[in-house]
């Protein structure tokens, strides 16, 4: 079964078409990145896999539940971490963490549990009873990818997870992001080259809201005949322009 | 209801960690109370002006706090709504019903308990200055309380979906002052007659505090209690139904 499915998924906004009849296949346990420019359509995309927005036409199924007849089951499997940290400020980290298991509905040692491995994992202990509001761009990037992790998800979705942080909060959470693959499906938009290069098994992407290439990265480079995930990019964003 | 009452545990953290909360909506009108009560006392009886006598100036006290607690729903709402926070809540199994009964409850009891601790100063005030407010009344008053208190957390609910966090609390701010004004907490609104008597009895201020007051005071006539409490209570059924719809809609919107 594929983690990710999509055929001819497209969003329209009035005249703006922000996803054209995408088709795409995810397996499981990879990570694929979404790359593309502001407004190539990776958000839209996410939202839709998300059952956040409502396909104009086409359809998607994330672990062969269908994102429009099935939105339960769907919600039920996925976890998201926005673009924004989408954290609850006042709160602690922990005391997020805690509030995620219970809308989730775990009882009250499995999420005194899960919170606590959570906040190992991404080792959060010396953040854990510090307000949201206090912490730095990268310790919120982290909170927020945990919250995600906290219904335990077959497939994650990271969107554009280390926009705005500095070279090293973004290198610290490449590796958190590393240490995960394999173990869950991970959709991640970016328009960071080298996240992309770095993390993914796979890339797609996107240009005006068309899937413009899909490969790992030797795949790209052998397609448009460069080294590079950046000059690939290119060339195919120039082509697409064309 | 396991994740509205999760949610509720947010809120009502989110809101008693925010001192803005307290400034307004317990200072402020605990304040209204103190310097009134210092406004009645140096009013010469023979001006016969008893709207700020402790008995009638509690209960409107009382109500001037609920449209603060209005204030902070919409803020709290529309907050959220800024930012991606509810966006990562509609992606797990959490419903509309959640979300509205979240946001509802924890402002209830906030307001259950900010009515609690006015009526606490303003026994301790009625001791002072040797009124002596009636426990029964005050009891009596609060349970009251509780359809304009639901009024209330409907009209900034309403704001709170409709307008973002920037309008919504200049529109609860409009709110706040026809409220005080045509509810009649800072002046005798019944005793005015003519146009602004009209008005007033136009807005469900009036009622809330009419109400209120005739609790205090023991007085379950139809014309004093009865009667306005039905409109308020009426007002509260229809902004609470208008506020889960606006909020259901505005969910469904943004999942469009």
């Amino acid at each position: 079964m594929l983690a990710v499915q999509t055929k001819g998924l497209t969003k329209k906004y009035k005249d703006l078409t922000a996803v054209d009849s995408l088709d795409l296949e995810v397996e499981q346990g990879e990570l694929f990145s979404l790359l593309g420019v502001n407004g190539a359509g990776k958000t839209t995309t996410i939202r839709m896999l998300c059952c956040l927005a409502k396909a104009t036409s086409g359809e998607a199924w994330v672990m062969g539940k269908n994102c429009d007849s099935d939105k339960t089951a769907v919600k039920s499997m996925i976890g998201i971490s926005p673009q924004d940290t989408a954290v609850a400020e006042r709160l602690t980290v922990r005391e997020n963490l805690l509030f995620m298991c219970r809308v989730y509905g775990f009882d009250k040692q499995k999420s005194r549990d899960r919170t606590a491995e959570l906040i190992d994992t991404f080792g959060m202990q010396k953040v854990a009873d510090s307000r949201a509001k206090t912490l730095s761009g990268g310790w919120k990037r982290k909170l927020s990818i945990a919250m995600a992790l906290i219904g335990e998800p077959q497939v994650l979705f990271l969107d554009e997870p280390t926009l705005g942080l500095d070279v090293l909060a973004r290198r610290e959470l490449w590796r958190e992001i590393q240490s995960l693959k394999g173990k869950l499906t991970i959709i991640l938009t970016t328009h960071y080259m080298e996240e992309a290069q770095q993390l993914s098994d796979r890339i797609g992407i996107m240009i005006e809201g068309r899937l413009a290439a899909l490969g790992t990265l030797s795949e790209l480079e052998k397609q448009t005949g460069t080294t590079g995930l950046e000059n690939a990019f290119v060339a195919i964003a120039e082509g697409g322009a064309q | 209801m396991k994740r509205a009452f999760a949610f509720t545990g947010r809120n009502i953290r989110e809101l008693l960690r925010d001192p803005l909360g307290y400034i307004f909506c317990l200072g402020f009108p605990l304040i209204m109370l103190i310097i009134m009560t210092i406004v009645d006392r140096s009013i010469p009886p023979k001006a016969n002006m008893t709207v700020f006598h402790i008995e009638n100036l509690a209960p409107g006290v009382a109500v001037f706090g609920q449209m603060f607690i209005m204030l902070f729903t919409a803020l709290n709402v529309s907050t959220d709504r800024s930012g991606t926070f509810l966006m990562r809540l509609y992606a797990t199994p959490m419903t509309a019903s959640d979300l509205t009964a979240g946001y509802i409850i924890p402002m209830l009891i906030i307001s259950m308990v900010q009515a609690a601790i006015t009526f606490t100063v303003a026994f301790i005030i009625s001791v002072i200055v040797g009124s002596g407010l009636n426990i029964g009344g005050i009891f009596i008053c609060m349970i009251t309380l509780i359809p304009s208190a639901l009024m209330f957390i409907g009209f900034g609910l309403i704001f709170g979906v409709l307008f973002n966090e920037k309008s919504a609390p200049g529109l609860c701010s409009i709110i706040i002052s026809l409220g005080s004004f045509f509810g009649g907490i800072w002046f005798d609104a019944q005793g005015t007659g003519g146009v602004m008597l009209k008005i007033s009895k136009c807005t469900p201020f009036f009622y809330c505090t009419k109400s209120a007051r005739a609790a205090m005071a023991l007085d379950f006539g139809a014309d004093s209690f009865m009667i306005p409490l039905a409109i308020v209570v009426l007002c509260a059924v229809v902004l609470m139904s208008l506020s889960c719809f606006a909020f259901s809609k505005k969910m469904r919107t943004d999942l469009g």
